[in-house]
Order: structure tokens, then sequence, then C-alpha cells
């Protein structure tokens, strides 16, 4: 069998073990669309200055992608270093092509909670938020482009910051205050330009804006332009910033991992 | 030599200014099953995990089946088989699907279900990897490393855990594994009796050198502990009890009453040897 499909594989019996798992799928669950619905009723219904869309939906897109960023970027290597300390890790690399279907497997176990994810979150949205579907075929596009490039360019970094931090604990330390700090300067809670040049700039070089852009463009309608940056949605750049994320990471993540060391 | 499954030639290996291994010369023959023993400490582990090929920044000559194990590939890889100590890895798995995954990765792998029924996990097989017992989790990593039928076998400590009829059981497999396919293993043990039981050959491995190599017998003889000599009368510690027997049965003109003769054990020569060594180590570090 060869190593995608083997990955593929990989991923699903993986996700389907944690799913079984009831405190597991309950604190995934609870963990985010949870957080989602606290933070909607918090902003209210107020309009979006300039725009007429509410916050709460102007929000939700970032939302989304803030979810797919931490998945990546916490809960990726947050589950590899808790298969480092196992020896998950260790037994892949006794199998040929053991690592490549490893991070297969852990690349599709991510995007499967991912979609899971978005899921229950726009089923919460759709009545609590006032979203709406992408309106057009387009749009929909849209949603499943910047979805899966955006979480291709989180994965591959996520499995190497767990390659790379001594456990789990370790990386939950390490990655929480940056990512915290990067979604309040990436405008996936509120407009950026209510931020600095130099901060908006600095924004910009992350995947997670890009993300929140794509998002927005597929669900909200043209008229919030406004808030935007530039008053446009530039997907051209979104797909190659995200893109470039992505394939940097894929090559750099095999390599690293096939040095770790540790069992 | 085709023939000659591992080949290892001067091999040293440092952590920082601590040399683990000081010049290691093994060969191992396709189908041998070899052990090595050694304290802890005395670098087996190293010197395992080189030939697996997880480690690099040694030096010397070290070729497993043919190949560099710090360069080679997946279809080498493929040809390896690897238990190692303690494991606790896909806890959330059910046993049978982490075997049937893990056969997927080769060519031409065991049938998962006869396998489980050879070690004796057929019971187990829908259980999660994580509630197995001891035993049961040492039987399924040995499935899982014999599962891609490999050419070289390693080993460590592979039957902790596992009650006698268990070990009866893996020891009649490891053999037939040996005998029958041709398979090379190369095992990691404290346990001499098992060493013993299995093995063609037994290197000793103190302080990053081997020290002797050889059948258990040869192991024996080389450290030459002393043998007990008892008899009616008295008893007396030799390395030369058949010299000693001689010398009884001409004192007594005839059979001499309530003789006894009993060679080292492998524990006690091996005990012997370890201390002996360790007093070279000790004298030659005080001059």
């Amino acid at each position: 069998m060869n190593a995608t499909t083997l990955g593929l594989r990989r991923g699903w019996t993986e996700q389907l073990n944690l799913w079984s798992d009831r405190k597991e799928l309950l604190n995934a669950l609870v963990g985010t669309v949870g957080t989602y619905v606290v933070l909607v009723l918090f902003i209210g219904d107020d309009n979006v200055p300039g725009a007429p869309v509410s916050m709460a939906a102007f929000m939700t897109p970032g939302f989304l992608a803030f979810a797919v960023f931490s998945t990546g970027l916490m809960g990726l290597p947050m589950l590899i270093a808790a298969d480092r300390e196992e020896g998950t890790l260790m037994r892949a690399r006794t199998l040929p092509r053991g690592i490549r279907v490893y991070l297969t497997g852990r690349a599709v176990s991510t995007l499967l909670t991912i979609a899971l994810n978005a899921a229950l979150v726009l089923l919460v949205a759709v009545p609590l938020a006032g979203v709406t579907a992408p309106a057009t075929p387009a749009r929909w596009f849209t949603l499943a482009w910047v979805l899966v490039l955006g979480t291709l360019a989180v994965v591959p970094l996520g499995a190497m910051i767990g390659s790379l931090v001594s456990g789990p604990k370790a990386a939950a330390a390490m990655l929480a205050l940056p990512s915290m700090l990067l979604m309040l300067v990436s405008g996936v809670m509120f407009p950026l330009e209510a931020l600095p040049g130099l901060v908006r700039g600095i924004a910009q070089f992350f995947p997670l804006y890009w993300q929140g852009l794509g998002l927005r463009a597929a669900f909200l309608p043209d008229s919030v332009l406004a808030t935007e940056l530039g008053h446009s949605w530039p997907l051209g750049r979104a797909a190659a910033v995200l893109g470039a994320w992505a394939v940097g990471g894929m090559v750099l993540a095999p390599w690293l991992l096939r040095r770790v060391r540790g069992r | 030599m085709h023939d000659v499954v591992i080949r290892v030639r001067g091999l040293r290996m440092a952590y920082g200014p601590i040399q683990v291994l000081k010049g290691v010369d093994l060969d191992l023959r396709r189908g041998e099953v070899f052990t090595l023993l050694g304290p802890n400490g005395a670098g087996k582990t190293t010197l395992v995990e080189i030939l697996e090929g997880f480690r690099t920044g040694w030096s010397g000559e070290v070729e497993v089946l043919g190949e560099n194990p710090a360069r080679a590939g997946d279809a080498w890889r493929a040809r390896l088989g690897v238990v190692m100590q303690s494991w606790r890895d896909h806890p959330r798995w059910r046993a049978r699907d982490l075997l049937a995954h893990v056969a997927a990765h080769y060519e031409k792998p065991r049938d998962v279900d006869e396998l489980l029924a050879t070690l004796g996990l057929t019971e187990a097989a829908r259980n999660r990897v994580g509630v197995l017992s001891g035993g049961q989790r040492r039987r399924l990593d040995v499935a899982l490393g014999i599962v891609g039928r490999p050419d070289v076998l390693f080993l460590d400590e592979p039957t902790t855990g596992f009650d006698p009829e268990a070990r009866r059981e893996f020891h009649l497999l490891i053999e037939r594994l040996a005998g029958d396919e041709g398979l090379t293993v190369l095992l990691t043990t404290h346990d001499l009796a098992e060493a013993e039981r299995l093995s063609g050959r037994i290197a000793v491995l103190v302080a990053g050198r081997v020290v002797t190599c050889g059948s258990p017998a040869e192991l024996a003889r080389a450290v030459q502990a002393p043998s007990l000599v008892r008899w009616e009368d008295g008893e007396l510690e030799t390395a030369d009890p058949s010299g000693v027997a001689w010398d009884l049965h001409r004192r007594y003109g005839g059979p001499v009453p309530g003789l006894e003769i009993r060679r080292p054990t492998l524990e006690e020569s091996y005990l012997d040897l370890i201390d002996e060594t360790r007093e070279t180590a000790t004298v030659g570090g005080t001059r």
C-alpha cells in the first residue's frame, strides 16, 4: 500500500480512536463551540462600524480561521509531543516510510478535527449570529480552498514545533501566548484598520490573517469591504501566502522529524 | 562473505567527552541468534541503536544487510524488525488494528490473525493497547517486530514480564524463525538462562568493549571461573577440577567417597568476567 493511502487510513483510525473516547470528544466540542457561543453572546448584535453586518457575523469567519490555526499550531504540536513521549513517533521511525505515513495520518486527523469544528461552529452560527451560507458557488469554492490551504499551511509547522518541544505541557506553555498575540493582531476578531501600520505589516506575514480574510470573503457580503485593508479581497495573495507556508513547511518538517532523537 | 548479515569493525561513539563505545568488532551470520550481554551502562543500547540506524555521529565501519545504517533507506528498513524495551506507544489503538496497520507498511507481511494466534493474543485482539497486561503488551511488540518478515530482528529484553509458559513459547518461536526462515536475531538481555537457551553465540560488552565472544561453553571456559570440587572430607575451588579429582583418586587409592564436581554456571562466569574487567579498568585508571 502506498504511503499516502496508508497515511489516510492511519489518520482516520486515529481520529475514530480519539472520538470514541467520550472525554476527549466532549473536550474538543466544548472547547471550540462553547468558546464561540460565549463570544457571540458577549459581543452582542451591534453592527460593525461602517458596514451593514453584525459584529458577531463579522467575527465568525475569524473565529473559524483561529480554530483552524490553533488546531494546527497548538493541538497538533501537543499531540505530536504526546506521541513522542509515548514512543509512537519512535515506532514510526522503525517502519519503512513510517514518518511519512505518520505525518500524513496526523495531517488527516487534524483536517477531520477542523472539519468537525467548522461544521459545528457554522451550525450554531446560522441561528445565533445571523451568518448565512456562502452566497454563490464561487464563494463555496473559496471556503473550501481557504480551509484546506489554511490547514496545510499550519500542519507542517505544527509538526515541526511538536518535534522540537520536550512534551505536551511544554508545547502548551510555549504556544499559548504567541498565538493569542497573533490572534489579536490578525484582525480575526475585529477589523484590522484599528491597528498601527507596523502591526498590520507583521500580521500579514503570518497565515492567520490571510485565512481570516479568505473566510470573510466566502461568508460576508461585499458591503463589508469598507472595513478591509485596501477595500478588496486579494484572494490571489491569500493563496500565495498560505501556499508558501504550506510548501515551506512540507519541505522542512519531514527532514526535522527524521532527526528527532528522543523516544 | 555473503553470509555475514551484520559486520562491525572498530566502532567508536562518544557523547561529548564520554566514550561509550571504544572500538567494537562484531560479526553476525545469517540465521544466528546472537546475544549481547553486559551490565547497565556498558553501551549495549547505543550499539544496537547504531545498528538500527537511529544514531549518527559514530566512527568505524558498520554494515547491516550490506548497507551503512546511517544512510540506508526504506527498502533496507523494511528488512529490519525492532522490538525495543518498554514501549508504550499507540495506547488508544486496538491491538489488531495496530498490527494490521504496521503490517500494511510491508510488501509481504505475515497473516495478522495467524500471528496473533501464535503469540496467544487472539482474545486480546479487540482490546485497546493501553489496557493490555505487561506480558500481552510485550507479545504485541514482538508481533509488531516480526509481522513484516524481517531478515534481521533486534530484540531488547524481549521476555520481561512473560510468565514461564509464555517465555517458553516465545523461545520456541524465535528458534523456529531463526531455523526455518533464516532470521538473524540480535538479542539484548540480562537473563542469562535465556541467552544460554537461545543463542549460538554470546558477546559480553563491558565499558564499551567486547571482552569476550563465543558459545556459552566457550564463554565459561574463556573466563575460567573456578569449579568447585567437593568430597566427603573437604572441598576445593579450582580452575583444574579434573586434575584435583585425579589427585584425590590417587590419595584415596580408588573411588573418592561423595565426589562431586560443579562447573561454573554461565551466570558465575559472566559475573566473574565483569568483576575482572572492572578490576583491570580500575588498576589502569590509577596508574
